[in-house]
């Protein structure tokens, strides 16, 4: 039905899904985005908590760190939702609806390192929930003049020639997008990767990869 | 030490600080706020809107007016009108459970999730309804952490 007007970034269309005026599509680029984040949602589901140690130094004597799997339970639940909504973000065609995916990756990122009782942890996850609801306002920002200006919200439309994206509406956009996608700074500043259920938090840097990646193509395209 | 660092070595110092990277990011918004300011006279208002609104003060319904003729027929623009073949059509809001009870009883026209909606209904929850269930999602994770956070004991 379709064609992808500019096939020079994400390869040919291979199939496409239609929610009414939200047309989803996979080329090779989204696709292998896609497979990336199915691969990662699909660990997150069988994956364990890991079982730390802390060894004194000096002696022979180790600490077990005990794993509480109420916790465990919310960030599995985190990850997975984090999961699917990059799956979404990857393939949407749609500019508000990726910007809605943006978000709903930001808020279930705050939802992994917010669970955390660490109080420098919970410091960063207080930064970041600053940075990203301040995010949300260059990200919708970013649609509202992309829909302003050219009358549409469908990428299949803005991506040809004929329809010209002013610059500010793209900036907005990977402003928005790193501002949602800023989490992985927090994680490793606070050292969170090596804390308590520690499989889930790999979810907060494969979703803002996948973001980062996908807004390029969509910015690129425009 | 402190007297010769460069000037690299003082802005990585300053950026590992967790607190200072809100700081940089409103810093950035800010300045493309402000190109954004200077670039909006060329930004021009495209007229042929797909999803258009229009404001009359006059009306006794004024915000909640989104025009068209109550129990008529409403035209409504959509960007691929092939995938939304019921658009305008009052049964295109029933959800598959209200489908099923209508189409099994004669009791789907007294119950409430039969009223119809107006034009903004119609673009919510038929041309882009993939949108509303984004939305919702949305807040059923917002409102899942508030309730993890203030129901854990500690």
């Amino acid at each position: 039905m379709f064609n992808l007007p500019t096939t020079n970034i994400g390869g040919q269309e291979l199939f496409v899904l239609e929610f009414g005026d939200i047309v989803a599509y996979f080329s090779p680029y989204t696709t292998a985005l896609f497979v990336f984040a199915l691969i990662f949602t699909a660990l997150a589901i069988v994956s364990r908590p890991e079982k730390q140690m802390d060894i004194a130094f000096g002696g022979d004597a180790y600490y077990a760190k005990v794993v509480d799997p109420e916790l465990m339970r919310f960030q599995r639940f985190m990850a997975i939702a984090c999961g699917l909504a990059t799956l979404g973000a990857m393939v949407t065609g749609d500019v508000f609806n990726f910007t809605l995916f943006a978000s709903l990756v930001g808020i279930t990122n705050i939802g992994i390192v917010a669970a955390y009782r660490n109080r420098h942890v919970l410091n960063a996850a207080f930064q970041y929930g600053i940075v990203a609801m301040l995010a949300t306002v260059p990200l919708f920002g970013g649609a509202a003049i992309v829909v302003a200006s050219t009358g549409t919200l469908s990428m299949w439309e803005l991506f040809t020639g004929a329809v010209a994206v002013p610059l500010i509406a793209k900036a907005f956009l990977v402003l928005g997008v790193m501002g949602e996608g800023m989490a992985p700074f927090y994680v490793a500043k606070a050292e969170i990767t090596r804390a308590q259920g520690a499989p889930f938090i790999l979810m907060v840097h494969v979703s803002s990869l996948l973001l980062f990646l996908r807004v390029a193509e969509i910015v690129i395209s425009m | 030490m402190k007297t010769n660092r460069s000037i690299i070595t003082r802005m990585s110092a300053t950026i590992s600080k967790v607190e200072n990277l809100t700081g940089l990011y409103a810093l950035l918004v800010v300045v493309v706020i402000v190109l954004g300011l200077v670039t909006l006279p060329s930004i021009t208002y495209y007229d042929d809107q797909l999803y258009e609104k229009t404001l009359n003060p006059a009306s006794t319904l004024h915000p909640y007016d989104r025009g068209g003729v109550p129990f008529g027929t409403t035209p409504v623009k959509s960007q691929y009108p092939e995938n939304s073949p019921y658009a305008g059509y009052v049964t295109t809001y029933l959800t598959p459970f209200s489908q099923w009870l209508a189409d099994t009883t004669h009791h789907m026209g007294t119950t409430i999730v039969a009223h119809p909606g107006g034009i903004i209904d119609e673009i919510l929850y038929n041309t882009r309804g993939f949108d509303t269930v984004v939305e919702t999602s949305i807040l059923f994770v917002a409102f899942g952490i508030a309730s993890y956070l203030f129901r854990r004991e500690t």
